[in-house]
This record gives structure tokens, C-alpha cells and sequence, in this order.
């Protein structure tokens, strides 16, 4: 069916200014915002020129991110009177600023952590403008802003959602602030980006927002034609040296958008600065078009990096583009470097433009390519056609304090609970020692989960796609960058510590251990984050014969879970692990299907019966299930209880059900283990007694289907058949 | 010069976790990025602030970088060339 996706309204904060107006009215003067940080004072030395966001006003409690966010949200909404129907959001740093000088003053109240992680964003916008559907939190570094928007795209084509919300969000923290000085890639002298001498980039702060929909509104700004996702599967922190991964984002895009090369009228650049960057991405551009290139610029010489806002805010510029026919400068830019052979725009430039390109691309090597048009300028694309609407299970594996997946399952069927944190052997196992030498807990654990997923398919082929969930991140590396800045006087933070506490450092390394180049995007959705990662794949796996991994994975941090994860308290002994699953859509050769009906990022008094519809009905439900695996977090344990009882009253199931984080321990992704119980379930054929205080329950009949319910803040449901 | 490059030795070894390497294997001589021991430019940036930390030395140009982190020995030289006393 053909769709078209309108962008209805966009709302936008940078170092330039906040609104569209303010932002148009900068990028036409060719001025740059980057200037000396002063947001928070430094130990020791000059402060580097940053893009910093100025006048924001200060609230003691919201963390800046979130701030930042709610300006672009308000303005992208005002021309909306309902809410959306999904909220997607990049974010890299949460509430990491506030968190950073909290750990400095040694504050252990973890009421004022408790908007440290990235999905609290994504949840406080949606509650702001009265969204309780489908929130998403995605986490790829760099791209986030610009990988969101294409998750919005698919979601809507889908038929899922008929708006969302969506776009980027970071605030600068001293955590990026020293984390790319580290890495050598700031610019002492701001950002040039292209320019011969360019040195590198100027971290930077915003956020922007698009609101998106398939129903016509009477004005709209720009369509939305396509997007390309890939991953270069090459490096941690460096860009393919050929721009391969550049190549196959953009390509993909104007596949998806059914467009040309010689339609492209603009590229947006990612243009960070960095001699690696845009050397890549120019060989890229290159590659792809065959004669001279279009029109194209960097705005990031005007606003800096800002992260996991850079990609919407470039989006935003793009709508600027198409619906003013006005092209940015590449501001700074004075040298012509023949490495790269490409001149970008000078000037401020009024000129027609139908379709822009806008190119993002991140730590570990993630890359999400967007085209934007002028509403209905083109043919719109057929929707793709989903046959299946389960994901087939052709392997998995999972970790806990029990043990690697034998031992898990094992003790698990016997009902002994596998709480506490995995040891270290089981979580390197099988791993090269020196593929996992700066690997710390959490990429280790996701490393052997992957390996150990895959294995257990018949798959020859290497996965194509790789999508993660976590709600916490990289703990150990995000603490120990932290500690060793604040004891070095902010003089030697670690490079390596920095490159590996992203939160989607883990999907990366998984991406380059098994040359996965697909989409690769990491989800951190609190306690459903998990499930998030399932949704994204749901998203964009096609029919066909590619495979993909999905994960969920969290460690567990001596200091900062109890700190940050409120079903964690001082007295709780820590647990981690998670689980993997390759999948695909194809059945033969399967060992279970799993689909997700049904994901709600807030409860309210309907959400129980939207459930139950969502599963079918009363009738079906009753036919349906053996068991109910069910997650209820102890931060939420009395609202999680009275919502199981309200969904037992109201299904009038009688099904026994498995509370599994008594057996897994408090974690958010402990519903990845859920997962991986269930699916051993259906392999084996019963659902051992023990784990249901009774006899086996032989799942040969017709009521013979698991579901995994996440009960608490969120609603979900993670539904497990046979083929 | 021996003392310094045997420093060196235990200090990349701790930082960049070279599990497998032990002093007595560690050849000073041998190609130290790019090589053997798969270090890449993360592991370069990891030893830059070592040096400087450790012997005040500032290295931040890429170019000077390569030169100066091609072999052990020839960081140990840069060392000993740049720092007047004996090191710690």
C-alpha cells in the first residue's frame, strides 16, 4: 500500500538558538555559536571551544538533556492538538551531568539519580504532551537523532502508529566534553569541517524533533521519503577508511526512497571535523555519485556535534531546505583539501530544492542516512508487505549468575533461582583474549551471548542486523572514565574508558566479531529495553532469508546500580546477564516464533483492557497460553501485582504464572532471560514443575503459547509459539 | 635506557591488558602498533596520556605520534630524550 510520511511539525533548540525562526535566521548570517565552555567549571586548564546551548533557564531538579529536549518537543507539537501515537528519541548522555557532580560530591540519595538513564527522556517528553503508547530510546552514539527518525519511518509504514514523535536530544557533560578531547578529535581552534586544516570537532548540545504522520495535516513542512541504516563493522571509534559504511547508509536511502542520484538537490553532511570523518564520508559521496556531486554543507562549523541531536537538528535543517529552498553554509570552511576533492557551500545559498539527503554517523560505526522532500514531489514507495508478523527463534543462549545457558536452564527446570552476577569465565567464554582485552564487563557479556546465540542456530550465514537492549550501559566503563577524571584533576581520562562507555559500544563490537553490516541499533528502555530491541527488529527485519541478533544485557555495578536502578537497594545482592536470539523471518528450521503485540510506555486505567484486545481477546487468550512468565521490578512491586491481578480478572485466565526475576534477580534486561526460559520451554515440551509448584506442564496441545508480561512503569507483552 | 624500556614494558602491558605478553616476550624492537599485538589508535591514545602522566611529556600530533609509538625502543628514546632527569 503506498504510505506517505509527513513531517507536520519540527521543533528545535542548538547553540544557534531555539526555535525554527531563531535557527533559520543564525545558519543565514553564517555565524558560528562555538565558543569556550563554560557550563561547568574545569579543574585545570583553558576551556576548548564548545557549541554550547546559552540561556537555558536552570531548574534544580530535570536534568539539562531533558530540558533541552522539551523545548524541541513543545515547538515540534504546537501545531498538534492529540498527542502521538509513539515517541522515538536519541539520546546518548540522559542525565549523565547532573550524575557526574552527584558522584563528585559523593551523594548516594538515589531519588536524585533518578533520571540518570536515557529512556527517562523518551518517558518524561511522552508523558509532557499525554503520549502513553510506544516510547523507543535509542542509543548509536552519533546517529541516535538520525537512526530514530528512520525507526519513525518504519513504524508508521508499518501501520503501528499514524503519528510519532521523533528526533535527538544530548546536553554536553563533562563526560564528552573530555571523553573526545581524549580521543584527540576536538579542534582547538572550534570546528572547520572539509577545510585542509581542519583538526577535529567542537562538542555541542541541542535537540530537535520531528513530528511525523501518515495522515495528510494542511500544511506540511516536508515529507519524510526514505531512510538507510548500516554499520561499518570495522572499528570501535573510527570511521571505515573507505567510507563503506557511509556508501551503504546512503545508497539504501535513496533505494528506499525510490529516488536518484541526480534527484538529490542538497546532502546535509555529518561533516564532524575530524580528519577521519570527513575524509570517509567524502570518499563515500564520491563512490555513490558518479558525476559531480550535489550542493553540500556541514552546518557543524555553526553548532558543533551535538551527538545523538545532531542528526534531527540536521533533519530539521533539511525541512529548512526544502520547504525555503535555503541551503546553510559550511561555516569555517576556508582551505579546499584535494584529499577530499569536494567544495562545500560558501555561502548562504537560495536555491530549489526538492530532495535533500542528510547523512549521520557514529561510534561504532553506526550510520543512518535520511531523504527529505518537498510534500509529495515525488512518487510515494509501496509499503513493504509483512507476510509473517512473528519472528522465527533458529537460536539463542543467556547468561546469569547461574552460569552460561546450559547451566541457566538447568537450574532453572530444577526451580533454583540463577540470581547474582555471572562470573567472569562464563561471560569471556569462548572469546579470544585479544579480541576482548579492553572489553570490560558488559561487551564481554554481549560478545559470548551473540557467539553463543548464533551457534546455537543452524545458520551458516553471518547475521546481517544486530539490535540490543540495555538499561543501563557500559557501567564499569562509564564509572571507571568518571573516577579517573575526577582523581587525575580532569588531566588523564582514559580514551579507551570513553570509546567502550557508550551504550551501544557492545552492538558494535558484536557488529564487527560476526561482520555484521546491517542495521545496528541499541535500545535502552529502562526495564523493557529488551523489549524495545525486539520491537526495533520487528521493525525492520524483512521477509527474506537475512538473519539478525537481538540481545538484552545489563551488568551489574557495585556503586552505580544501587545507585541508579530503583529495584535495586543497598541490601540487594547484585545479579546480571541477559539473553540473545537469532532470528529471521523465515520458520523452516525454527525452534519457536516470538512476536510483541503489544508495548505501552505508561499505565493508566485502560491499559490492562488495551492489552488484553491486543492478545486477541478474552476467548483467545484462554485457548492460547500454558504459562505467563511475568517481570514485575521491585521498584514497582505493588503496582505491578494489581496489575497482574486486573489482567487475570479481566482475561480470566487461570494459566499458572512464573514471577521470573525471583529466579532471575533485579536487572533491567532480566526479561532477555525470561525470553530464553521460555523459549527452552517449547524446545523441551513442558514447562518443568518446579518453576509452577506442581506437575510439568506438557505444552502439546493447543494451549501450548508462553507470555512474557513486563508488569510496572511500562506494559508489555513478548509472546512465545510453537511453529 | 634498559631500565626505562623494562618500565615501559610492564606499564603498556598493564594499561592496554596484553594478557598474553610478558616482559621477557615483549620485544622492544618489534613493530608496536599495527602488528602483532593488535594495538590500534585507541591503544596510541591510552599510552599518549600515560606519557604524559608519567613522564609530562605531551604527544599530540598524529604524525609525531606514529613515529614516536612504532617500537618500544623508540618510545623509550623519545622518553629519555625529552625528560632531563631520571624518570619515576
Amino acid at each position: 500500500m503506498e504510505k506517505r510520511i509527513y513531517i507536520a511539525g519540527v521543533g528545535i533548540i542548538s547553540p544557534l538558538g531555539e526555535g525554527l525562526t531563531v535557527t533559520e535566521e543564525a545558519l543565514r548570517d553564517n555565524r558560528s555559536a562555538i565558543k569556550p565552555l563554560d557550563l561547568f567549571p574545569l579543574l585545570s586548564g583553558e576551556p576548548l571551544p564548545a557549541g554550547q546551548v546559552r540561556g537555558l533557564e536552570e531548574q534544580s531538579f530535570l536534568p539539562r538533556t531533558h530540558r533541552l529536549a522539551h523545548i524541541a518537543a513543545m515547538e515540534a507539537m504546537a501545531s498538534c492538538n492529540a498527542p502521538p501515537d509513539a515517541v522515538i528519541l536519541g539520546n546518548t548522555t540522559g542525565g549523565i551531568l547532573l550524575t557526574e557532580q552527584l558522584l563528585r560530591d559523593k551523594v548516594d540519595n538515589k531519588e536524585l539519580y533518578r533520571y540518570h538513564g536515557l529512556n527517562s527522556v523518551t518517558e518524561y517528553i511522552a508523558r509532557e504532551i499525554g503520549c502513553r503508547g510506544t516510547t523507543l530510546t535509542v542509543s548509536t552514539a552519533c546517529s541516535s537523532g538520525a537512526v530514530a527518525i528512520a525507526l519513525a519511518l518504519e513504524m508508521l509504514n508499518s501501520g503501528k502508529a499514524k503519528t510519532v514523535l521523533a528526533g535527538g536530544v544530548d546536553s554536553l557533560c563533562r563526560l564528552t566534553y573530555f571523553g573526545f578531547n581524549s580521543l584527540q578529535l576536538v579542534d582547538r581552534k572550534g570546528c572547520r569541517p572539509l577545510d585542509l586544516d581542519r583538526h577535529g570537532m567542537a562538542v555541542a548540545e541541542g535537540a530537535a524533533m520531528l513530528l511525523l504522520t501518515t495522515e495528510k495535516p494542511d500544511n506540511p513542512l516536508a515529507e519524510l521519503l526514505g531512510a538507510g541504516l548500516s554499520c561499518d563493522a570495522y572499528h570501535p571509534a573510527a570511521p571505515h577508511p573507505e567510507g563503506r559504511g557511509a556508501f551503504r547508509a546512503m545508497q539504501s536511502a535513496l533505494v528506499d526512497a525510490g529516488l536518484g542520484f541526480a534527484d538529490i538537490d542538497y546532502i546535509s553532511l555529518h561533516g564532524t571535523g575530524t580528519p577521519e570523518n570527513d575524509l570517509a564520508e567524502a570518499k563515500a559521496i564520491k563512490a555513490l555519485f558518479a558525476g559531480p556531486p550535489p550542493m553540500l554543507s556541514s552546518i557543524k562549523g555553526a553548532t558543533g556535534h551535538s551527538l545523538a541531536a545532531s542528526g534531527a537538528i540536521e533533519a530539521v535543517v533539511s525541512v529548512l531546505a526544502v520547504s525555503k529552498n535555503f541551503l546553510p553554509a559550511n561555516t569555517g570552511w576556508q582551505k579546499f583539501d584535494p584529499a577530499l576533492g569536494l567544495t562545500p557551500l560558501t555561502q548562504p545559498t537560495t536555491q530549489r530544492t526538492n530532495a535533500v539527503l542528510s547523512n549521520s554517523f557514529g561510534f561504532g560505526g553506526n550510520n543512518g542516512c535520511l531523504v527529505i522532500t518537498k510534500p509529495e514531489k515525488f512518487s510515494a514507495q509501496p509499503a513493504p508487505e509483512r507476510v509473517n508478523t512473528e519472528l522465527a527463534i533458529h537460536g539463542c543462549a543467556c547468561l546469569s549468575g547461574g552460569g552460561n545457558t546450559t547451566a541457566t536452564i538447568s537450574l532453572l527446570a530444577q526451580g533454583i533461582p540463577v540470581a547474582g552476577m555471572a562470573n567472569f569465565d562464563s561471560i569471556s567464554e569462548n572469546l579470544p583474549p585479544h579480541m576482548v582485552r579492553r572489553l570490560k564487563r558488559l561487551p564481554r557479556m554481549t560478545l559470548s551471548l551473540a557467539l553463543g546465540a548464533h551457534k546455537d542456530s543452524a545458520f551458516e550465514e553471518k547475521p546481517s542486523a544486530v539490535f540490543m537492549g540495555t538499561g543501563w550501559g557500559a557501567l564499569s566503563e562509564t564509572y571507571d572514565f568518571l573516577t579517573r577524571l575526577a582523581e587525575s584533576k580532569e588531566q588523564f581520562p582514559s580514551p579507551t574508558d570513553f570509546v567502550g562507555s557508550v551504550h551501544n559500544g557492545p552492538a558494535g563490537q558484536v557488529a564487527i566479531m560476526v561482520g555484521a553490516t546491517g542495521a545496528n541499533i541499541t535500545t535502552s528502555g529502562g526495564d523493557y529495553s529488551f523489549e524495545q530491541a525486539l520491537l526495533a527488529a520487528d521493525l525492520l527485519m524483512e521477509e527474506g532469508k537475512e538473519s539478525c541478533l537481538v540481545l538484552g544485557a545489563d551488568e551489574g555495578h557495585p556503586v552505580l546500580s544501587p545507585l541508579l536502578d530503583p529495584s535495586i537497594v543497598p541490601e540487594t545482592s547484585l545479579s546480571d546477564g541477559g539473553g540473545a536470539f537469532c532470528l529471521s523471518r523465515k520458520k523452516e528450521g525454527a525452534q519457536c516464533l516470538v512476536r510483541s503485540p503489544f508495548y505501552q510506555s505508561s499505565v493508566g486505567e485502560e491499559s490492562i483492557g488495551c492489552l488484553v484486545d491486543a492478545l486477541g481477546g478474552i476467548q483467545a487468550l484462554k485457548d492460547k497460553y500454558a504459562v505467563l512468565l511475568v517481570g514485575i521490578p521491585a521498584a514497582a512491586q505493588e503496582e505491578g501485582e494489581a496489575q497482574l491481578a486486573r489482567f487475570m480478572a479481566q482475561s480470566g485466565l487461570k494459566t499458572p504464572v512464573i514471577r521470573y526475576r525471583k529466579f532471575t534477580g533485579e536487572f533491567a534486561s532480566a526479561s532477555a532471560v525470561a525470553a530464553v526460559m521460555a523459549v527452552s520451554f517449547l524446545v523441551s515440551g513442558k514447562v518443568p514443575g518446579p518453576l509452577v509448584a506442581g506437575n510439568a506442564i506438557l505444552l502439546d496441545g493447543n494451549q501450548s503459547a508462553i507470555l512474557v508480561l513486563g508488569l510496572g512503569r511500562s506494559l508489555s507483552a513478548m509472546e512465545f509459539t510453537r511453529l | 635506557m634498559n631500565n626505562l624500556i623494562a618500565e615501559l614494558k610492564l606499564k603498556v602491558i598493564d594499561i592496554l591488558n596484553l594478557q598474553d605478553l610478558t616482559p621477557e616476550n615483549f620485544d622492544e624492537n618489534a613493530q608496536l602498533v599495527g602488528g602483532a599485538l593488535g594495538i590500534d589508535s585507541i591503544d596510541v591514545l591510552e599510552m599518549v596520556v600515560m606519557v604524559e602522566k608519567d613522564y609530562g611529556i605531551v604527544i599530540n600530533s598524529q604524525e609525531v605520534g606514529e613515529k614516536i609509538f612504532s617500537s618500544l625502543a623508540a618510545l623509550a628514546e623519545y622518553i629519555a630524550e625529552n625528560t632531563s632527569g631520571p624518570s619515576s
